[in-house]
């Protein structure tokens, strides 16, 4: 990457240079235009002007003494320019040279400093360009074509956007590379075009929780009803009601449903353990720290971008405040994700930022006894 | 790469402009016109620099490289190219990026603009426009930064909202912004002149085709937006009183004046002190529309969710530039030397009339959009000030400025004849009153106020062709053709405009007499509206490129006579889950019938809304008129002379201008 | 006529044109101002019959009903109080259930609003900022939603889709 940095390099240089050059004139030349180009742009000015008089005057658009008082202002007013000396007494001599030095010293260090510390701080030089047919190639040629693959799907939705297959194909592919938001809509469409179906309305209800900071939403429980009824044995959406129960704070609930999951549970099934460490959690017998955020088949990445919208929300709030329900929220996402002592770090936050209101402080501390934190107030 | 060389392009625009705002303070310290030379090499190279990044950008947008986080939140590798390029300013941070190209645009023309300008006046002149441009490139660097990259780069973009994708948008915003960012240039010589203690009509010459570019770019700019809104909005109405649209009002009723003041100071070397206050305001109300389209402190439904950092950053702006100029202005305002004064029936007379009424009717637009915003930091109580409110104080204000018009084009300057001024307009007013009574006659029983308006666009198009014939007349036809060619261009330019502000004021009156009528329809129905019946013949299913769509198949009859089909639809873009309605519009010389389509029942019944807008086009065509006189009047002569530079350079530069055509659809 | 009386002239003239502007401007403020209101301020502070208001909140959901002759009735809520309004006209492209609605009409005595312009924005996570202030009030709006979405579009380019009658 030293190509970039030689291009910068040049850019400067020429930047700099173009500065330095009108300096770079012998002073006695590029002293004296000045004083004249003036005096001549006004003399130029004030005689055009005198022509102009003359014409109005022959069009009779001015009377013959308005036109008399105005040429004599005029020609007064040019008299005047052309007598104004050019003063210009520092071009010359000495001094003037070692300002023009001074001069360009400053531009030839100003220049490259502030450039160079703007494009330190917001730049990436490092990132090269990724126009859309290069990665296309590239893509195919590594035999990764997962982003051809979309790249084809999607023009060929848009071409017939009521295709609810070609939706349904590409809602999981945007959840894996992280787009949420696309992958909600793309379920909303197939949902809309194909009708229910058990397993969609469950991935659905997950895009939608990843979406809300892994917490369930009433919109996403109601996808997981929507998907109970379709497939009452279905796992995923059992699981996730019954986090939501846990999330609501009906802890009776949460425990009945894990069970319930529990014990029709397959031996090999590979989410049980998970199941048995939410019962264990809320059981308070395991560290909550060990069921951080798990959804079945919810990766890696989802849960890194997870975090990423909690730490997003919770930047937000200690800079500029926010509801007693976006403090609540952000202390329940930290639950969510396994991480206690920022719970409770928040939790000391908000009572905090929303002060003695106790009116104000009721939601997050509803929400910080129902998960067990605040020692002071969490007596049960 | 070319990515990351645009950005750096970027920061070193912003170290030029810096030292270029720099140098002619140092210079003017010493008295060494070598340091003040520097601002023209400065001025070319910031503006090479910026281009330089636009271009890099437009690069971005053009290949979906969606590596660059405003190209993933606008494009989207499927939309056409036209859209792909319009997209980079399409959004906030490439619209920024357009404000400064434009900017640093007008900038290097002044430094180009070598014979007409002196010197010391440019090179101030230049120092002020860095200043701006350097505190712009901070905000967009800092807040807006549109080269902000993505690694890993998603796969594909989220698409420019599909309101946007219309060939009226794209040209738009560039064509508003030329008009806001020429009055830059003027308040930069108002604020050089104020730094250098002298203002003479020599400036007000070097500053007039700066103002006169400006604001014909401004009209055909705000015609656009406003043509725009009409076609794409469904609603049939060509003005909202909406507060973005009054922020580009203000700097043209401001901008109007401006025009308007500095003749009177370049003939007579009156009114400076005003009108360097008139060239601050101008563009201080170019600023705060900036801010109030970007900060989103009004509800307007312009602008969309914003940023309180922006926000803060332009208010910031806004203070340092409103405030330090006015600060400057009561400092050194009273040292320039006083003009000298005239007679109040004289053409300047005539003139500071105009600049009164413009002012206020200005005033009262300010008012009635910040007052909604004061009431509520102060008691919280939220108000809203709409249409009624507009045309009780700003009609009352035009009215007056309009009959003062062609009597103004008429005086001579200095000492004027009001009594053979309106001998001369005497044909002009008996004719403007039988085409009002005549309109009222035909019309009778209709509105009173439409007949009159239309009378007064008679009177403003006569008093303009009768300003060119008593100037021409000799004593042949021959010998008057040959003197009217000879007229100098300026003075056509002038009656040009005026004629397009009578134009204009016959298409807003008319209006008046638009009919709109609304139904469910079933297959076969038929609805009236004027003259015309509108038929449903059917309601048919289309699939666009991006998009399916419900057209509504309207026959339109005249008389029983078909003259026409409408198709207006129902767009629905199954990306973004959003529906768009397409307005059809049927042309009938300068009259159109519209149509707008709503819900389709369950019964198979469709909402369809039908408008007679009789010579609705003329509103937009006399703003392209009066562009057209401003653009007549910038190649006079006089502004020739000495200075080869000083063409409209700005028209060159900003591509193809459409000034004769507003899109028919 | 003397330099002085020129000015005086000048100056009297000015001063005549301002006091006009200001007294239209004074007079319209009394008359054409419209107010914003949120349904629970209906409810509560007794807005009188005939009073010309916005009226602000959510659509509630299940509400809306067409008639044969282009009348439209739904209720806009802000979860506390509700009122029904009745309107004759095309709705906007973005008039949805559960979506942010201004509206701006008449309170007729039996309490139903009659509305004379509905205004929705063109973008699917609007929210109209007077209704999301009257709802926070309620203690119904998270944030969270829409502003993540916030990619300002072009300034002069949002509409508002807007139907009237006369």
């Amino acid at each position: 990457m030293t190509a970039i940095w030689l291009i910068f390099a040049l850019m400067t240089g020429l930047a700099v240079l173009a500065l330095l050059w009108p300096m770079s004139r012998r002073p006695a030349l590029a002293g004296l235009p000045e004083g004249e180009a003036r005096i001549a742009t006004e003399t130029g000015f004030y005689r055009d002007q005198l022509r102009e008089i003359d014409r109005d005057a022959a069009r009779g658009l001015l009377a013959a003494p308005e036109a008399e008082a105005a040429r004599a202002e005029a020609a007064r007013r040019l008299l005047r320019a052309s007598r104004e000396p050019g003063r210009n007494p520092g071009a010359v001599g000495e001094p003037a040279l070692r300002r023009r030095r001074a001069a360009s010293a400053f531009a030839l260090s100003t220049v490259p400093l502030v450039a160079l510390l703007v494009y330190g701080i917001y730049g990436s030089p490092d990132l090269p360009a990724q126009p859309q047919a290069e990665r296309l190639a590239h893509a195919r040629s590594a035999g990764n074509d997962l982003a051809a693959a979309v790249t084809q799907i999607e023009a060929h939705l848009a071409k017939a956007p009521e295709d609810g297959r070609g939706w349904a194909v590409l809602a999981p592919v945007y959840l894996r590379v992280g787009r949420v938001e696309d992958a909600i809509k793309a379920y909303e469409n197939s949902l809309r075009i194909l009708g229910d179906d058990a397993t969609r309305l469950a991935d659905y209800g997950e895009a939608l929780t990843a979406a809300g900071d892994g917490v369930v939403s009433s919109k996403a429980r109601d996808a997981f009803e929507r998907a109970l009824k379709q497939d009452p044995k279905a796992v995923k959406p059992q699981f996730y009601l019954a986090r939501a129960a846990e999330q609501d704070g009906d802890r009776a609930q949460a425990r009945s449903r894990y069970a319930a999951m529990e014990a029709a549970a397959p031996p090999d099934a590979p989410w049980l353990p998970m199941v048995r460490d939410s019962l264990a959690r809320l059981d308070g017998t395991a560290p909550a720290a060990a069921a951080p955020g798990k959804g079945p088949g919810m990766s890696e990445e989802q849960r890194g971008m997870i975090r990423g919208m909690v730490e997003g929300l919770a930047q937000r709030l200690a800079e500029k405040g926010g509801s007693p329900e976006e403090w609540g929220r952000l202390v329940r996402s930290y639950m969510v994700l396994g991480d206690r002592p920022k719970a409770e770090a928040t939790l000391a936050q908000a009572r905090a930022a929303l002060g003695s209101d106790a009116g104000k402080l009721a939601p997050v501390e509803d929400v910080a006894q129902e998960l067990g934190l605040g020692a002071a107030k969490a007596a049960p | 790469m070319l990515i990351e060389v645009g950005h750096y392009a970027l920061a070193l625009a912003l170290a030029l402009s810096l030292t270029q705002m720099v140098m002619p303070i140092w210079a003017s310290r010493t008295g060494d016109p070598v340091l003040r030379s520097v601002t023209v090499p400065a001025a070319l190279a910031t503006f090479l620099c910026i281009a330089f990044s636009f271009g890099a950008l437009t690069y971005a947008h053009v290949t979906s490289d969606f590596s660059v986080q405003n190209v993933v939140e606008n494009s989207h590798s499927m939309k056409p190219l036209i859209y792909k390029i319009s997209g980079v300013w399409g959004n906030h941070e490439g619209s920024m990026m357009l404000w400064v190209l434009i900017l640093a645009l007008f900038g290097a023309v002044v430094a180009l603009a070598r014979n007409s300008v002196p010197p010391t006046l440019r090179a101030n002149t230049l120092g002020v426009q860095a200043a701006i441009t350097a505190v712009f490139l901070l905000f967009i660097l800092i807040t807006s930064n549109p080269f902000t990259r993505l690694n890993p780069a998603p796969i594909e973009g989220r698409d420019l909202n599909p309101l946007l994708q219309d060939p009226g948008l794209a040209i738009h915003p560039p064509l508003l912004y030329l008009g806001y960012v020429g009055f830059s240039i003027t308040f930069a010589f108002a604020i050089a002149a104020l730094i250098e203690g002298r203002i003479d009509a020599a400036w007000a010459r070097a500053v007039r085709p700066w103002t006169l570019a400006a604001w014909c770019f401004l009209t055909v700019g705000i015609a656009m937006g406003s043509y725009w809104a009409y076609y794409e909005l469904g609603w049939g109405g060509w003005w909202f009183w909406d507060p973005v649209e009054n922020a580009s009002l203000m700097p043209w009723l401001a901008g109007t004046a401006l025009v308007h003041s500095t003749v009177v100071m370049e003939k007579r070397d009156a009114l400076k002190v005003w009108t360097v206050l008139l060239a601050i305001l101008t563009f201080s109300l170019s600023l705060l529309g900036t801010f109030l389209v970007r900060s989103g402190v009004l509800t307007s439904v312009h602008t969309f969710a914003t940023d309180p950092t922006r926000g803060t950053f332009i208010l910031g702006i806004l203070v340092l530039f409103i405030g330090g100029s006015l600060a400057l202005y009561a400092w050194r305002a009273p040292t320039l030397r006083q003009g000298g004064l005239f007679a109040p029936i004289s053409r300047e007379g005539a003139l500071v009339m105009n600049n009164l009424f413009l002012s206020a009717a200005c005033a009262t637009v300010l008012v009635g959009t910040l007052y909604p915003l004061a009431l509520e930091s102060l008691t919280g109580e939220k108000i809203s000030v709409g249409a009624p409110f507009f045309n009780l104080t700003f009609v009352p204000l035009a009215v007056p400025l309009l009959l003062v018009v062609p009597f103004g084009q008429t005086l001579a300057w200095k000492r004027g004849d009001l009594a053979a001024a309106s001998q001369r307009l005497f044909v002009g007013f008996a004719i403007a009153l039988v085409v009002a009574l005549v309109a009222i006659a035909v019309t009778w029983g209709g509105p009173v106020g439409a007949p009159l308006g239309i009378g007064l666009g008679a009177y403003l198009i006569l008093g303009a062709v009768l300003e060119i014939v008593t100037r021409a007349r000799g004593k042949t036809f021959g010998l008057s053709l040959r003197r009217a060619a000879g007229l100098p261009r300026s003075a056509w330019g002038t009656a040009l405009a005026h004629a397009g502000v009578g134009v204009t004021v016959i298409g807003i009156a008319a209006q008046a007499w638009s009919v709109e009528a609304l139904a469910t329809l079933p297959r076969g129905g038929e609805l009236r509206a004027g003259p015309y019946v509108a038929v449903l013949e059917g309601v048919l299913p289309r699939t666009g490129p991006n998009y399916t769509e419900t057209v509504a198949h309207l026959t339109i009859r005249e008389g029983g006579v078909p003259v026409g089909v409408l198709e207006p639809g129902k767009r629905f873009y199954a990306s973004r889950n959003m529906s768009v309605s397409e307005a059809g519009l049927l042309t009938i010389g300068v009259s159109q019938v519209y149509a707008s389509v709503g819900e389709t029942g369950t019964d198979g019944r469709v909402g369809i809304r039908l408008y007679y807008k009789p010579l609705v086009l003329l509103i937009w065509l006399g703003a392209v008129v009066m562009a057209l006189g401003g653009g007549l009047s910038l190649t006079d002569r006089r502004f020739r002379v000495g200075a080869p530079a000083l063409k409209p350079a700005p028209r060159d530069a900003a591509g193809p201008v459409p000034l004769h055509s507003v899109p028919a659809e | 006529m003397t330099r002085r009386r020129r000015r005086s002239v000048l100056i009297v003239v000015c001063g005549a044109v301002l006091a006009v502007a200001l007294g239209l401007v004074l007079s319209a403020m009394r008359d054409t101002i419209v107010f914003f209101r949120s349904p629970t301020e209906v409810a509560s502070q007794k807005v009188a019959p005939g009073t010309r208001f916005r009226l602000g909140g959510l659509v509630e959901a299940g509400s809306l009903k067409r008639e044969a002759d282009g009348h439209v009735e739904f209720a806009v809520t802000d979860t506390g109080s509700t009122v029904p309004v009745r309107y004759r006209g095309l709705l906007p492209d973005l008039f949805r259930e559960g979506q942010g609605v201004v509206t701006e009409g008449v309170l007729q005595a039996d309490g139903t609003f009659r509305a004379d312009t509905v205004l929705a924005k063109h973008d699917e996570t609007y929210m109209p900022r007077e209704v999301a202030d009257a709802l926070k009030a309620q203690g119904r709006w998270q944030e969270g939603g829409a502003a993540a979405q916030g990619a300002p579009a072009q300034g002069q380019a949002g509409p508002v889709s807007r139907t009237a009658t006369q």
